[in-house]
Protein backbone atom coordinates (compact mmCIF):
# COMPACT_ATOMS: atom_id res chain seq x y z
CA UNK A 1 0.00 0.00 0.00
CA UNK A 2 1.32 3.45 -0.90
CA UNK A 3 1.34 6.31 1.57
CA UNK A 4 -1.55 8.72 0.94
CA UNK A 5 -1.58 12.41 1.82
CA UNK A 6 -4.10 15.23 1.97
CA UNK A 7 -2.45 17.76 -0.34
CA UNK A 8 -4.98 20.53 0.13
CA UNK A 9 -8.41 21.42 1.46
CA UNK A 10 -11.02 24.04 0.69
CA UNK A 11 -14.21 24.96 2.48
CA UNK A 12 -17.00 27.50 2.16
CA UNK A 13 -18.42 28.99 5.33
CA UNK A 14 -21.31 26.80 6.49
CA UNK A 15 -24.60 28.62 6.94
CA UNK A 16 -27.83 29.38 5.10
CA UNK A 17 -27.37 30.09 1.41
CA UNK A 18 -31.04 30.96 0.92
CA UNK A 19 -30.83 34.63 -0.11
CA UNK A 20 -31.96 35.90 3.29
CA UNK A 21 -30.19 38.30 5.67
CA UNK A 22 -26.43 38.20 5.10
CA UNK A 23 -26.61 34.91 3.17
CA UNK A 24 -26.58 35.03 -0.67
CA UNK A 25 -28.65 32.45 -2.55
CA UNK A 26 -26.33 29.69 -3.79
CA UNK A 27 -27.05 26.23 -5.14
CA UNK A 28 -25.23 23.24 -3.71
CA UNK A 29 -23.11 22.87 -6.85
CA UNK A 30 -22.01 26.50 -6.60
CA UNK A 31 -20.96 25.93 -3.00
CA UNK A 32 -19.21 22.71 -4.08
CA UNK A 33 -17.39 24.52 -6.87
CA UNK A 34 -16.09 27.21 -4.48
CA UNK A 35 -14.80 24.55 -2.12
CA UNK A 36 -13.12 22.65 -4.96
CA UNK A 37 -11.36 25.76 -6.27
CA UNK A 38 -10.18 26.44 -2.72
CA UNK A 39 -8.75 22.93 -2.44
CA UNK A 40 -7.07 23.28 -5.85
CA UNK A 41 -5.38 26.53 -4.77
CA UNK A 42 -4.32 24.99 -1.48
CA UNK A 43 -2.82 21.91 -3.18
CA UNK A 44 -1.46 23.81 -6.21
CA UNK A 45 -3.27 21.54 -8.66
CA UNK A 46 -5.73 22.09 -11.50
CA UNK A 47 -8.76 20.21 -12.80
CA UNK A 48 -6.62 18.46 -15.43
CA UNK A 49 -4.51 16.88 -12.66
CA UNK A 50 -7.51 15.13 -11.09
CA UNK A 51 -7.97 11.45 -12.01
CA UNK A 52 -11.19 10.67 -10.13
CA UNK A 53 -13.82 12.47 -8.03
CA UNK A 54 -15.70 11.07 -5.04
CA UNK A 55 -18.59 13.29 -3.93
CA UNK A 56 -20.33 12.74 -0.60
CA UNK A 57 -23.91 13.98 -0.26
CA UNK A 58 -27.21 12.67 1.10
CA UNK A 59 -30.30 14.41 -0.31
CA UNK A 60 -28.98 16.38 -3.30
CA UNK A 61 -30.25 13.89 -5.88
CA UNK A 62 -28.78 12.31 -8.95
CA UNK A 63 -25.44 13.50 -10.37
CA UNK A 64 -24.57 15.91 -7.57
CA UNK A 65 -20.83 15.44 -8.08
CA UNK A 66 -21.10 15.94 -11.82
CA UNK A 67 -23.01 19.20 -11.30
CA UNK A 68 -20.09 20.51 -9.25
CA UNK A 69 -17.46 19.45 -11.77
CA UNK A 70 -19.62 20.73 -14.63
CA UNK A 71 -19.29 24.22 -13.10
CA UNK A 72 -15.55 23.91 -13.77
CA UNK A 73 -15.66 21.81 -16.94
CA UNK A 74 -15.82 18.04 -16.96
CA UNK A 75 -12.76 16.19 -18.20
CA UNK A 76 -14.02 12.64 -18.70
CA UNK A 77 -12.74 11.27 -15.40
CA UNK A 78 -14.92 9.03 -13.21
CA UNK A 79 -17.20 10.89 -10.81
CA UNK A 80 -18.78 8.78 -8.08
CA UNK A 81 -21.60 10.00 -5.85
CA UNK A 82 -21.41 8.59 -2.34
CA UNK A 83 -24.45 8.51 -0.06
CA UNK A 84 -23.64 7.15 3.37
CA UNK A 85 -25.77 9.35 5.63
CA UNK A 86 -23.78 11.67 7.89
CA UNK A 87 -20.59 9.75 7.06
CA UNK A 88 -20.98 10.39 3.33
CA UNK A 89 -17.94 12.56 2.70
CA UNK A 90 -15.70 10.63 5.09
CA UNK A 91 -16.80 7.52 3.18
CA UNK A 92 -15.98 9.32 -0.09
CA UNK A 93 -12.61 10.26 1.40
CA UNK A 94 -11.98 6.60 2.14
CA UNK A 95 -12.68 5.60 -1.46
CA UNK A 96 -10.11 8.13 -2.66
CA UNK A 97 -7.66 6.90 -0.01
CA UNK A 98 -8.14 3.26 -1.03
CA UNK A 99 -7.72 3.81 -4.75
CA UNK A 100 -4.57 5.88 -4.26
CA UNK A 101 -3.11 3.47 -1.70
CA UNK A 102 -3.76 0.62 -4.12
CA UNK A 103 -2.07 2.47 -6.96
CA UNK A 104 -5.17 2.83 -9.12
CA UNK A 105 -4.87 6.64 -9.11
CA UNK A 106 -2.25 9.13 -7.99
CA UNK A 107 -4.48 12.11 -7.37
CA UNK A 108 -8.17 12.34 -6.49
CA UNK A 109 -10.66 14.98 -5.48
CA UNK A 110 -13.07 14.44 -2.60
CA UNK A 111 -16.12 16.65 -2.17
CA UNK A 112 -18.70 16.85 0.61
CA UNK A 113 -21.74 19.07 0.19
CA UNK A 114 -25.35 19.59 1.20
CA UNK A 115 -28.11 22.14 1.42
CA UNK A 116 -30.47 21.29 4.28
CA UNK A 117 -33.62 23.16 5.32
CA UNK A 118 -34.02 24.12 9.01
CA UNK A 119 -35.92 21.83 11.38
CA UNK A 120 -36.02 18.05 11.62
CA UNK A 121 -34.52 16.34 8.57
CA UNK A 122 -37.22 14.39 6.69
CA UNK A 123 -35.00 11.32 6.83
CA UNK A 124 -35.79 8.25 4.78
CA UNK A 125 -33.65 6.15 7.11
CA UNK A 126 -36.74 4.93 8.98
CA UNK A 127 -39.26 2.56 7.41
CA UNK A 128 -42.57 4.14 6.46
CA UNK A 129 -44.55 2.61 9.34
CA UNK A 130 -41.90 3.83 11.78
CA UNK A 131 -42.30 7.34 10.41
CA UNK A 132 -46.06 7.13 11.03
CA UNK A 133 -45.19 6.17 14.62
CA UNK A 134 -43.09 9.33 15.02
CA UNK A 135 -39.82 7.44 15.50
CA UNK A 136 -38.12 9.50 12.74
CA UNK A 137 -36.82 12.28 14.97
CA UNK A 138 -33.03 12.40 15.18
CA UNK A 139 -32.85 14.21 18.55
CA UNK A 140 -35.30 11.64 19.98
CA UNK A 141 -33.14 8.71 18.87
CA UNK A 142 -30.14 10.32 20.54
CA UNK A 143 -32.23 11.22 23.59
CA UNK A 144 -32.95 7.53 24.12
CA UNK A 145 -29.21 6.79 24.10
CA UNK A 146 -28.64 9.70 26.43
CA UNK A 147 -31.17 8.68 29.09
CA UNK A 148 -29.56 5.22 29.23
CA UNK A 149 -26.11 6.77 29.66
CA UNK A 150 -27.43 9.12 32.35
CA UNK A 151 -28.99 6.15 34.13
CA UNK A 152 -25.93 3.88 33.87
CA UNK A 153 -23.12 6.39 34.41
CA UNK A 154 -24.69 9.44 36.04
CA UNK A 155 -24.10 11.84 33.14
CA UNK A 156 -25.83 15.11 34.06
CA UNK A 157 -27.77 17.74 32.10
CA UNK A 158 -25.18 20.29 33.16
CA UNK A 159 -22.38 18.20 31.66
CA UNK A 160 -24.37 17.83 28.44
CA UNK A 161 -24.88 21.60 28.31
CA UNK A 162 -21.18 22.10 28.94
CA UNK A 163 -20.36 20.30 25.66
CA UNK A 164 -22.32 22.96 23.78
CA UNK A 165 -20.62 25.75 25.74
CA UNK A 166 -17.17 24.31 24.95
CA UNK A 167 -17.89 23.78 21.27
CA UNK A 168 -19.52 27.16 20.75
CA UNK A 169 -16.49 28.76 22.44
CA UNK A 170 -14.19 26.99 19.98
CA UNK A 171 -16.55 27.77 17.11
CA UNK A 172 -16.19 31.49 17.79
CA UNK A 173 -12.57 31.09 16.64
CA UNK A 174 -13.38 29.12 13.47
CA UNK A 175 -13.85 31.24 10.34
CA UNK A 176 -15.94 28.70 8.37
CA UNK A 177 -18.60 27.88 10.96
CA UNK A 178 -22.28 28.84 10.97
CA UNK A 179 -22.54 29.92 14.64
CA UNK A 180 -19.64 32.06 15.77
CA UNK A 181 -21.03 33.37 19.04
CA UNK A 182 -20.37 31.81 22.41
CA UNK A 183 -23.28 30.68 24.58
CA UNK A 184 -23.54 30.41 28.37
CA UNK A 185 -24.48 27.37 30.42
CA UNK A 186 -27.68 29.15 31.42
CA UNK A 187 -28.66 29.83 27.83
CA UNK A 188 -28.23 26.15 26.95
CA UNK A 189 -30.11 24.90 30.03
CA UNK A 190 -32.96 27.37 29.45
CA UNK A 191 -33.42 26.72 25.75
CA UNK A 192 -36.61 24.86 24.86
CA UNK A 193 -36.81 21.08 25.05
CA UNK A 194 -36.79 19.26 21.69
CA UNK A 195 -36.69 15.64 22.89
CA UNK A 196 -36.33 15.27 26.64
CA UNK A 197 -33.68 15.76 28.02
CA UNK A 198 -32.21 17.36 24.89
CA UNK A 199 -32.77 21.08 24.49
CA UNK A 200 -32.48 23.19 21.35
CA UNK A 201 -28.92 24.32 22.08
CA UNK A 202 -27.86 20.71 22.68
CA UNK A 203 -28.83 19.86 19.07
CA UNK A 204 -26.58 20.90 16.19
CA UNK A 205 -28.08 23.30 13.64
CA UNK A 206 -28.72 22.12 10.09
CA UNK A 207 -26.71 24.13 7.59
CA UNK A 208 -25.71 24.46 3.96
CA UNK A 209 -22.07 23.95 3.08
CA UNK A 210 -19.35 22.36 1.02
CA UNK A 211 -15.82 21.10 1.59
CA UNK A 212 -13.25 19.63 -0.78
CA UNK A 213 -9.92 17.87 -0.40
CA UNK A 214 -7.21 16.93 -2.85
CA UNK A 215 -5.82 13.53 -1.91
CA UNK A 216 -2.71 12.05 -3.52
CA UNK A 217 0.11 9.57 -3.17
CA UNK A 218 3.11 10.71 -1.13
CA UNK A 219 5.66 9.44 -3.67
CA UNK A 220 4.15 11.50 -6.50
CA UNK A 221 4.04 14.71 -4.49
CA UNK A 222 7.19 14.78 -2.40
CA UNK A 223 7.52 18.54 -2.62
CA UNK A 224 4.24 19.37 -0.91
CA UNK A 225 5.37 20.46 2.50
CA UNK A 226 1.82 21.24 3.58
CA UNK A 227 0.62 17.71 2.99
CA UNK A 228 -0.53 15.64 5.96
CA UNK A 229 -0.46 11.86 5.90
CA UNK A 230 -3.52 9.63 6.14
CA UNK A 231 -2.60 7.14 8.88
CA UNK A 232 -5.97 5.38 8.79
CA UNK A 233 -9.27 5.74 6.96
CA UNK A 234 -11.81 3.26 8.30
CA UNK A 235 -15.49 2.76 7.56
CA UNK A 236 -17.78 0.29 9.31
CA UNK A 237 -21.49 -0.36 9.38
CA UNK A 238 -22.58 -1.53 12.81
CA UNK A 239 -23.12 -5.20 13.69
CA UNK A 240 -26.47 -6.56 14.82
CA UNK A 241 -27.07 -6.12 18.52
CA UNK A 242 -25.84 -2.95 20.15
CA UNK A 243 -28.07 0.12 20.03
CA UNK A 244 -27.66 2.14 23.16
CA UNK A 245 -31.25 3.34 23.50
CA UNK A 246 -32.68 -0.10 22.67
CA UNK A 247 -31.01 -2.94 20.79
CA UNK A 248 -30.71 -6.62 21.59
CA UNK A 249 -30.87 -7.76 25.21
CA UNK A 250 -28.59 -10.77 24.67
CA UNK A 251 -26.24 -9.95 21.81
CA UNK A 252 -23.40 -7.77 23.06
CA UNK A 253 -21.28 -7.01 20.00
CA UNK A 254 -19.05 -3.92 20.06
CA UNK A 255 -20.80 -0.85 18.67
CA UNK A 256 -19.83 0.83 15.42
CA UNK A 257 -17.61 3.50 16.98
CA UNK A 258 -15.75 0.93 19.07
CA UNK A 259 -15.24 -1.21 15.96
CA UNK A 260 -14.06 1.64 13.72
CA UNK A 261 -11.72 3.02 16.40
CA UNK A 262 -10.14 -0.38 17.03
CA UNK A 263 -9.46 -0.86 13.32
CA UNK A 264 -8.09 2.68 12.93
CA UNK A 265 -5.72 2.24 15.88
CA UNK A 266 -4.53 -1.10 14.49
CA UNK A 267 -3.94 0.24 10.98
CA UNK A 268 -2.22 3.46 12.10
CA UNK A 269 -0.16 2.03 14.93
CA UNK A 270 -1.39 4.87 17.12
CA UNK A 271 -3.50 4.50 20.22
CA UNK A 272 -5.86 7.01 21.78
CA UNK A 273 -2.99 8.15 24.03
CA UNK A 274 -1.05 9.31 20.96
CA UNK A 275 -3.75 11.71 19.75
CA UNK A 276 -3.16 15.45 20.08
CA UNK A 277 -6.72 16.43 19.15
CA UNK A 278 -9.94 15.01 17.72
CA UNK A 279 -13.02 16.06 15.80
CA UNK A 280 -15.78 13.91 17.27
CA UNK A 281 -19.36 13.61 16.03
CA UNK A 282 -21.52 15.91 18.15
CA UNK A 283 -24.85 16.07 16.32
CA UNK A 284 -26.26 16.14 19.86
CA UNK A 285 -24.13 17.37 22.76
CA UNK A 286 -24.23 14.18 24.89
CA UNK A 287 -23.18 12.05 21.92
CA UNK A 288 -19.77 13.70 21.88
CA UNK A 289 -19.15 12.39 25.38
CA UNK A 290 -20.46 8.90 24.62
CA UNK A 291 -18.35 8.79 21.46
CA UNK A 292 -15.21 9.84 23.33
CA UNK A 293 -15.72 6.84 25.59
CA UNK A 294 -16.39 4.48 22.67
CA UNK A 295 -13.27 5.81 20.89
CA UNK A 296 -11.24 4.76 23.93
CA UNK A 297 -10.12 8.35 24.53
CA UNK A 298 -11.44 7.87 28.05
CA UNK A 299 -13.14 5.12 30.03
CA UNK A 300 -16.90 4.47 29.99
CA UNK A 301 -18.66 6.99 32.20
CA UNK A 302 -15.57 9.19 32.51
CA UNK A 303 -16.11 11.76 29.74
CA UNK A 304 -18.48 14.02 31.69
CA UNK A 305 -16.03 14.37 34.57
CA UNK A 306 -13.08 14.99 32.27
CA UNK A 307 -15.13 17.63 30.48
CA UNK A 308 -15.83 19.32 33.84
CA UNK A 309 -12.07 19.40 34.48
CA UNK A 310 -11.35 21.07 31.10
CA UNK A 311 -9.63 18.00 29.65
CA UNK A 312 -11.34 18.46 26.25
CA UNK A 313 -11.02 22.27 26.13
CA UNK A 314 -8.70 24.18 23.83
CA UNK A 315 -5.62 24.21 26.04
CA UNK A 316 -6.74 21.01 27.75
CA UNK A 317 -4.90 17.71 27.50
CA UNK A 318 -7.04 16.46 24.62
CA UNK A 319 -8.83 19.25 22.73
CA UNK A 320 -12.02 17.96 21.10
CA UNK A 321 -13.84 19.76 18.28
CA UNK A 322 -11.48 22.70 17.98
CA UNK A 323 -13.53 23.77 14.94
CA UNK A 324 -16.60 24.07 17.16
CA UNK A 325 -17.90 20.73 15.94
CA UNK A 326 -21.29 20.22 14.33
CA UNK A 327 -22.70 22.26 17.21
CA UNK A 328 -21.11 25.50 15.93
CA UNK A 329 -20.15 24.68 12.36
CA UNK A 330 -23.63 23.41 11.53
CA UNK A 331 -24.41 20.09 9.88
CA UNK A 332 -24.68 19.95 6.10
CA UNK A 333 -25.10 16.18 6.21
CA UNK A 334 -22.89 15.23 3.29
CA UNK A 335 -20.22 17.83 4.08
CA UNK A 336 -19.64 17.16 7.77
CA UNK A 337 -17.15 14.29 7.60
CA UNK A 338 -14.81 16.12 5.26
CA UNK A 339 -15.13 19.31 7.32
CA UNK A 340 -13.69 17.37 10.26
CA UNK A 341 -10.81 16.17 8.07
CA UNK A 342 -10.17 19.75 6.87
CA UNK A 343 -9.92 21.04 10.45
CA UNK A 344 -7.47 18.32 11.47
CA UNK A 345 -5.40 19.02 8.34
CA UNK A 346 -5.23 22.75 9.18
CA UNK A 347 -4.29 21.98 12.78
CA UNK A 348 -1.51 19.56 11.77
CA UNK A 349 -0.19 22.20 9.36
CA UNK A 350 -0.11 24.76 12.15
CA UNK A 351 -2.77 26.89 10.46
CA UNK A 352 -5.34 26.76 13.24
CA UNK A 353 -4.98 30.46 14.09
CA UNK A 354 -6.29 31.34 17.55
CA UNK A 355 -7.60 27.80 18.00
CA UNK A 356 -4.27 26.16 17.15
CA UNK A 357 -3.31 23.16 19.29
CA UNK A 358 0.43 23.64 19.92
CA UNK A 359 2.64 21.16 18.07
CA UNK A 360 -0.30 19.03 16.93
CA UNK A 361 1.07 15.89 15.27
CA UNK A 362 -1.73 13.31 15.24
CA UNK A 363 -5.46 13.97 14.99
CA UNK A 364 -8.57 11.80 14.73
CA UNK A 365 -11.89 12.42 12.96
CA UNK A 366 -15.04 10.51 13.86
CA UNK A 367 -18.36 10.66 12.06
CA UNK A 368 -21.44 8.49 12.14
CA UNK A 369 -24.88 8.34 10.63
CA UNK A 370 -27.98 6.38 9.74
CA UNK A 371 -27.46 2.86 8.49
CA UNK A 372 -25.14 2.38 11.44
CA UNK A 373 -22.30 3.99 9.48
CA UNK A 374 -19.18 5.13 11.25
CA UNK A 375 -15.91 6.52 9.91
CA UNK A 376 -12.71 7.00 11.86
CA UNK A 377 -9.90 8.79 10.04
CA UNK A 378 -6.48 9.43 11.59
CA UNK A 379 -4.18 12.05 10.09
CA UNK A 380 -0.56 12.69 11.03
CA UNK A 381 1.92 15.41 10.31
CA UNK B 1 -65.24 -1.01 16.71
CA UNK B 2 -66.79 2.22 15.47
CA UNK B 3 -70.29 2.08 14.01
CA UNK B 4 -71.04 2.89 10.37
CA UNK B 5 -68.70 2.71 7.41
CA UNK B 6 -65.57 3.60 9.40
CA UNK B 7 -63.04 0.79 9.43
CA UNK B 8 -60.04 0.11 11.64
CA UNK B 9 -56.97 -0.50 9.55
CA UNK B 10 -53.73 -1.80 11.10
CA UNK B 11 -50.75 0.48 10.48
CA UNK B 12 -48.90 -2.51 9.05
CA UNK B 13 -49.95 -6.14 8.64
CA UNK B 14 -48.07 -8.56 10.85
CA UNK B 15 -47.00 -6.16 13.60
CA UNK B 16 -49.71 -7.18 16.07
CA UNK B 17 -52.92 -9.16 16.50
CA UNK B 18 -55.99 -7.25 17.69
CA UNK B 19 -57.20 -9.81 20.19
CA UNK B 20 -57.37 -12.95 18.11
CA UNK B 21 -56.99 -15.83 18.90
CA UNK B 22 -56.44 -15.47 22.66
CA UNK B 23 -58.54 -13.73 25.31
CA UNK B 24 -59.34 -10.64 23.32
CA UNK B 25 -56.16 -8.85 24.29
CA UNK B 26 -53.84 -7.59 21.57
CA UNK B 27 -50.40 -9.14 21.14
CA UNK B 28 -47.25 -8.19 19.26
CA UNK B 29 -45.97 -10.70 16.74
CA UNK B 30 -42.26 -11.46 16.87
CA UNK B 31 -39.90 -14.24 15.92
CA UNK B 32 -37.59 -16.50 17.91
CA UNK B 33 -34.62 -18.11 16.19
CA UNK B 34 -34.81 -21.91 16.35
CA UNK B 35 -31.02 -22.01 16.36
CA UNK B 36 -29.63 -19.21 18.60
CA UNK B 37 -32.83 -18.22 20.42
CA UNK B 38 -32.62 -14.52 19.55
CA UNK B 39 -36.05 -12.88 19.78
CA UNK B 40 -36.88 -10.06 17.36
CA UNK B 41 -39.67 -7.61 16.70
CA UNK B 42 -41.09 -7.02 14.16
CA UNK B 43 -41.05 -10.60 12.90
CA UNK B 44 -38.27 -11.52 10.52
CA UNK B 45 -37.60 -14.17 7.91
CA UNK B 46 -33.92 -14.45 8.82
CA UNK B 47 -32.36 -14.30 12.29
CA UNK B 48 -30.24 -11.12 12.33
CA UNK B 49 -27.87 -12.65 14.89
CA UNK B 50 -26.95 -16.03 13.35
CA UNK B 51 -28.48 -15.59 9.85
CA UNK B 52 -30.35 -18.92 10.02
CA UNK B 53 -33.56 -18.86 8.03
CA UNK B 54 -37.06 -19.71 9.18
CA UNK B 55 -37.22 -18.48 12.77
CA UNK B 56 -40.53 -19.38 14.50
CA UNK B 57 -43.28 -16.80 14.82
CA UNK B 58 -44.27 -16.11 18.44
CA UNK B 59 -46.74 -13.92 20.30
CA UNK B 60 -44.90 -11.61 22.67
CA UNK B 61 -45.72 -10.81 26.29
CA UNK B 62 -48.14 -7.97 26.82
CA UNK B 63 -46.27 -6.61 29.85
CA UNK B 64 -42.80 -5.14 30.07
CA UNK B 65 -40.64 -2.42 31.60
CA UNK B 66 -39.58 0.88 30.08
CA UNK B 67 -35.94 0.64 28.98
CA UNK B 68 -35.63 4.18 27.62
CA UNK B 69 -38.05 7.04 27.09
CA UNK B 70 -38.08 10.56 25.69
CA UNK B 71 -40.76 13.18 25.15
CA UNK B 72 -40.75 14.79 21.71
CA UNK B 73 -42.02 18.37 21.82
CA UNK B 74 -41.74 19.33 18.15
CA UNK B 75 -43.84 17.82 15.34
CA UNK B 76 -41.86 15.29 13.25
CA UNK B 77 -41.71 15.73 9.49
CA UNK B 78 -44.65 14.61 7.35
CA UNK B 79 -46.02 11.28 8.56
CA UNK B 80 -46.82 11.46 12.27
CA UNK B 81 -50.29 12.96 12.87
CA UNK B 82 -50.74 12.30 16.61
CA UNK B 83 -50.55 14.69 19.53
CA UNK B 84 -47.40 16.66 20.32
CA UNK B 85 -45.71 16.41 22.82
CA UNK B 86 -45.62 12.62 22.73
CA UNK B 87 -43.65 10.00 24.62
CA UNK B 88 -41.59 7.44 22.71
CA UNK B 89 -38.99 4.88 23.67
CA UNK B 90 -38.15 1.21 24.14
CA UNK B 91 -39.92 -1.37 26.28
CA UNK B 92 -38.10 -4.52 27.37
CA UNK B 93 -40.22 -7.68 27.40
CA UNK B 94 -39.50 -10.82 29.45
CA UNK B 95 -38.59 -12.76 26.28
CA UNK B 96 -35.50 -10.56 26.03
CA UNK B 97 -36.49 -8.19 23.27
CA UNK B 98 -36.75 -4.40 23.25
CA UNK B 99 -39.68 -2.88 21.38
CA UNK B 100 -39.64 0.66 20.05
CA UNK B 101 -43.02 2.17 20.84
CA UNK B 102 -45.21 5.15 21.47
CA UNK B 103 -46.56 5.56 25.00
CA UNK B 104 -50.17 6.46 25.72
CA UNK B 105 -52.72 6.84 28.50
CA UNK B 106 -50.68 9.12 30.77
CA UNK B 107 -48.88 12.44 31.09
CA UNK B 108 -45.83 11.92 28.81
CA UNK B 109 -43.58 13.53 31.42
CA UNK B 110 -44.65 11.01 34.08
CA UNK B 111 -42.83 8.11 32.41
CA UNK B 112 -39.42 6.85 33.46
CA UNK B 113 -36.98 3.98 33.02
CA UNK B 114 -38.08 0.80 34.81
CA UNK B 115 -41.81 1.56 34.91
CA UNK B 116 -44.23 -1.32 34.28
CA UNK B 117 -46.21 -0.92 31.08
CA UNK B 118 -48.75 -2.95 29.11
CA UNK B 119 -49.56 -3.29 25.45
CA UNK B 120 -52.62 -1.63 23.92
CA UNK B 121 -53.79 -1.31 20.35
CA UNK B 122 -55.47 1.99 19.59
CA UNK B 123 -55.94 4.74 17.05
CA UNK B 124 -52.81 6.34 15.64
CA UNK B 125 -54.47 8.67 13.11
CA UNK B 126 -57.11 8.71 10.39
CA UNK B 127 -56.47 8.12 6.73
CA UNK B 128 -57.87 10.32 3.94
CA UNK B 129 -61.20 8.43 3.90
CA UNK B 130 -61.65 8.87 7.63
CA UNK B 131 -60.80 5.27 8.51
CA UNK B 132 -58.88 4.80 11.73
CA UNK B 133 -55.29 3.66 11.41
CA UNK B 134 -54.61 1.57 14.52
CA UNK B 135 -51.26 0.64 16.00
CA UNK B 136 -49.61 -0.83 19.08
CA UNK B 137 -48.58 1.39 21.98
CA UNK B 138 -47.70 0.84 25.64
CA UNK B 139 -49.30 2.47 28.68
CA UNK B 140 -48.49 2.42 32.38
CA UNK B 141 -50.03 -0.50 34.28
CA UNK B 142 -52.81 0.46 36.74
CA UNK B 143 -53.55 3.91 35.35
Amino acid sequence: MREVVVAGVGMVRFGRYNGEKEWPLKEFYELGCEAVLGAFRDACVEMKDIQAVFCGQVYQGTSAGFKVINEIGSTGIPIVNVENACSSSSSAFRLAYQSIAAGVYDLCLVIGLEKVPAGFVASTAWNEWERYMGFNVQPAAYALETVRHMKEFGLTEKQIARVTVKNRKNGALFPYGYFRQEVTLGEVLNSRIIAKPLRLLMCCPNADGAVAAVVCSRDKFKSRSKAVTVAASVLVSGMYGPLRGGGSVKVQNPNRTQMAAKQAYEVSGYGPEDLDLAEVYDAMAPIELINLEDLGICKPGEAGHLLDEGFFDLGGKMPVNTSGGLMSRGHPLGATGLAQIAEIAWQLRGEGGQRQVPDARVGLCHSMGAGQTCCVTILKR
Amino acid sequence: MMAGAKKEIPLREGLFTSGIPNDGSPQLVGTRCRSCGEVTFPKRKICPNCHKQDPEEISLSRYGKIYSVTVVTQRPPIYYKGPVPYAMGFVELPEGVRIQTLFTGCDPDSLGIGMDVELVVEKLCEDQEGHEIITYKFRPVDV
